[in-house]
């Protein structure tokens, strides 16, 4: 479910309860659902400021997604966030940094809730939002770390491993548009390890790609599919955006643009 | 006069919330104000708004009488010797810094030593931390028992090596709702020759205070606890300390000539009051003393009580109800309860009765080493006033059972 799908489904489901007793109870149930959390990982770091129950959250990044994790003390306020992570969770740091979180205004939390529980809410969504910020802001920064020195002997054996890369990228298309995700100029960095593990950085040609998704996982399979690859990693970034001029020449001429024209455009 | 009397005075009792009945039960946060305090704000903004000890005009003279006419009503609503002992200030806080600055700056050298009790709220306990960073004091602090009553017995240990100068303790606690043996500790710190500040943002509520008879140096209060208008307060504090003090804030009001060469200051109180006073907030004080006055009268006060002892006995017989602060003498305790629900965490508790329209506090109350030393995040506080009914409590009652059982 997509992001918007999902939020649509939660203000639906909100909808059906007029009365608050019945909505806290739902809450209740949200709370219960939520996967448990380690109890040593509750330490001061995780905590959220400015809610007066005790929340703590956690997150994690896969795939060039965010996964969360978090327990509260209060049974109502681990409703919420159980919510909130039910609608977040598993979305890429942009989705969630770009997002209005209007939906809780929809779905009447804050006006049901306490001055103070409202201020909780709103620490809540805040520590969401920068985990995201700061998901984005460095993209894998672990293999940046764990960038290596290669011998001569490496590169040889690494580059055949490059091509097959780029071919496995230009299998994948994005749905709406005949062109493969390499040509179109989506991706900005491929890195190889020792381990033959490839890390690769791509972007798509707008923030809300209702596709984004699925081409990422294909995109994964089909590099994984490249004999000797032993793993892949994709991080979606959106700095710098994407724009016309980052096509292949072939790209634009399969698309009618006029390839001359654009460079002196630009 | 009657309890309906009385609650027709604060029409905010007759308001709804969520479309349910208002039952406001977190009064030791703030109190309601009566109509006679909103027409005396009124009278003044709209009669006689002027700047105060100021002008020669008529309307600077009418300000002027109001406002020093609510000084004379607090000396007698105290009972203190003089009006010149009163100070005031925007509120309890104000009123603790002044006397933790001032006294600091007097009296206070590297080594000596200030008392405060485990149970105060943060505003008198934070104050004394800055005084004492300051001048390199120590803070000591003066323990409760697992009941919530003030560990007396060990003062006189505490004050032996003659050290400790000023001992600040609540009246009345706004956590555990205990009336304090303030007259004891004042006889001992007294014999040591450490003097005493009271904290009496509940006390002036709950108890008749006569600051005279209780021998304390400093009693400071709030009034939006008391009925009045917010932002304003009373620091009592004996004549020789104010003379003996330097000047807090420096502005207009508080000098006697300002020249380049220096400045001479106004005498006590006018020399703690700088800058623009509560012109239309502190006169409000005036009919707040008066119908907490009223409030004592005989057929208010008793439902009070029955009040109070139908509320205490209820949760004292909750076998869920972990309640802080239940004196050896009953007759110590206010109507005032914080307490932790077996399974249940007091935010969601206050969440729910919230939406039954009933206001408690939920909470560390303004006094987490208070929290910590109960080893608890947070406690469910409901506090009562003279206005709060029988029907009420008997409301609260059995909301909170039901809360309850919706939580567990
Ligand atoms: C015991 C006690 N001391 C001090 C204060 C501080 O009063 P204010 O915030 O009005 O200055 C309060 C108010 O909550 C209190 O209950």
């Amino acid at each position: 479910m997509t992001l918007e799908e999902k939020k649509l489904q939660v203000v639906e489901d909100f909808s059906m309860y007029d009365e608050w007793l019945d909505k806290y109870e739902y809450l209740i149930e949200q709370g219960k659902n939520l996967e448990p959390f380690p109890e040593e990982s509750k330490t001061e770091d995780k905590l959220i400021k400015g809610c007066q129950s005790r929340v703590w959250l956690d997150c994690e990044m896969k795939d060039g997604k965010l996964w969360f994790k978090a327990d509260s003390d209060a049974i109502i306020t681990k409703g919420i966030i159980s919510l909130l992570i039910d609608v977040y969770s598993g979305r890429t740091p942009q989705e969630i940094a770009n997002d209005d979180f209007a939906f809780l205004d929809q779905i009447g939390l804050k006006e049901n809730l306490s001055p103070t529980r409202a201020g909780g809410l709103a620490s809540m969504v805040e520590t969401i939002k920068a985990k995201a910020a700061e998901a984005a802001a460095e993209p894998k920064a672990e293999a940046e770390a764990e960038a290596e020195v290669l011998s001569a002997a490496d590169v040889k054996e690494l580059a055949p491993l490059y091509e097959n890369v780029v071919l496995a990228l230009k299998q994948v298309y994005d749905p709406e548009i005949p062109v493969n995700i390499y040509d179109l100029g989506l991706i900005y960095e491929i890195n190889i390890n020792k381990e033959h593990r490839a890390y690769i950085k791509m972007t798509f040609t707008a923030p809300n790609c209702p596709m984004a998704d699925m081409v990422i996982s294909e995109a994964k399979t089909s590099v994984e599919d490249v004999p000797g690859i032993t793993g892949c990693d994709i991080d979606l970034v959106f700095e710098p955006a994407w724009s016309q001029d980052m096509m292949t020449d072939e790209a634009k001429v399969t698309l009618g643009f006029d390839v001359d024209l654009d460079d002196s455009q630009a | 006069m009657t309890i309906e009397q009385l609650r027709g005075q604060f029409p905010i009792l007759g308001e709804k919330v969520y479309g349910r009945p208002l039952v406001y039960l977190d009064n030791a946060a703030t109190s309601q104000r009566p109509l006679s305090v909103v027409e005396k704000w009124e009278q003044i903004t709209l009669k006689s708004n002027a700047n105060l000890h100021r002008a020669v005009h008529k309307l600077a003279a009418d300000a002027t009488a109001e406002y020093e006419g609510a000084r004379q009503a607090a000396a007698d609503f105290i009972g203190a010797g003089d009006a010149h002992e009163i100070v005031f200030t925007s509120g309890a806080t104000a009123a603790i810094n002044l006397v933790a600055f001032c006294f600091g700056e007097a009296f206070i050298k590297a080594g000596d030593k200030i008392i405060v009790s485990e149970e105060e709220h943060h505003s008198n306990i934070v104050p004394w931390q800055m005084m004492a960073q300051r001048k390199g004091a120590v803070l000591k602090v003066l323990p409760v028992d697992d009941n919530g009553q003030l560990r007396v017995d060990m003062l006189d240990d505490m004050l032996s090596d003659g050290k400790v100068r000023l001992l600040s303790v609540a009246h009345i606690s706004n956590v555990l709702g205990i009336v304090n043996p303030v007259e004891e500790i004042i006889a001992k710190c007294h014999k040591y020759g450490c003097a005493v500040l009271v904290d009496g943002a509940q006390g002036i509520v709950h108890q008749k205070v006569d600051v005279t008879a209780m021998g304390c140096d400093f009693y400071a209060f709030s009034g939006h606890k008391l009925y009045a208008a917010p932002g304003t307060g009373v620091l009592y504090a004996k004549k020789e300390w104010l003379d003996a003090f330097p000047p807090y804030m420096g502005g207009g009001e508080m000098i006697e000539t300002v020249r380049w060469t220096g400045t001479t200051f106004a005498k006590a109180p006018h020399k703690f009051e700088a800058g623009t006073q509560n012109i239309s907030g502190t006169p409000t004080l005036v009919p707040a003393f008066e119908i907490a006055t009223r409030m004592r009268e005989q057929s208010i006060d008793s439902e009070a009580v029955a009040v109070k002892d139908f509320v205490y006995e209820a949760l004292k017989g909750n076998p869920l109800v972990r309640l802080f602060g239940c004196p050896d003498r009953p007759e110590d305790k206010i109507p005032l309860f914080s307490f932790c629900v077996d399974g249940v965490h007091h935010e969601d508790l206050a969440l729910i009765l919230d939406k039954m329209g009933f206001a408690v506090r939920s909470g560390q109350m303004c006094a987490e080493p208070l929290m910590d030393r109960f080893g608890v995040t947070g406690m469910l506080r409901a506090s009562f006033a003279p206005y709060n009914t029988m029907e009420e409590a008997q409301m609260f009652i059995n909301a909170l059972d039901k809360a309850v059982k919706m939580l567990r």
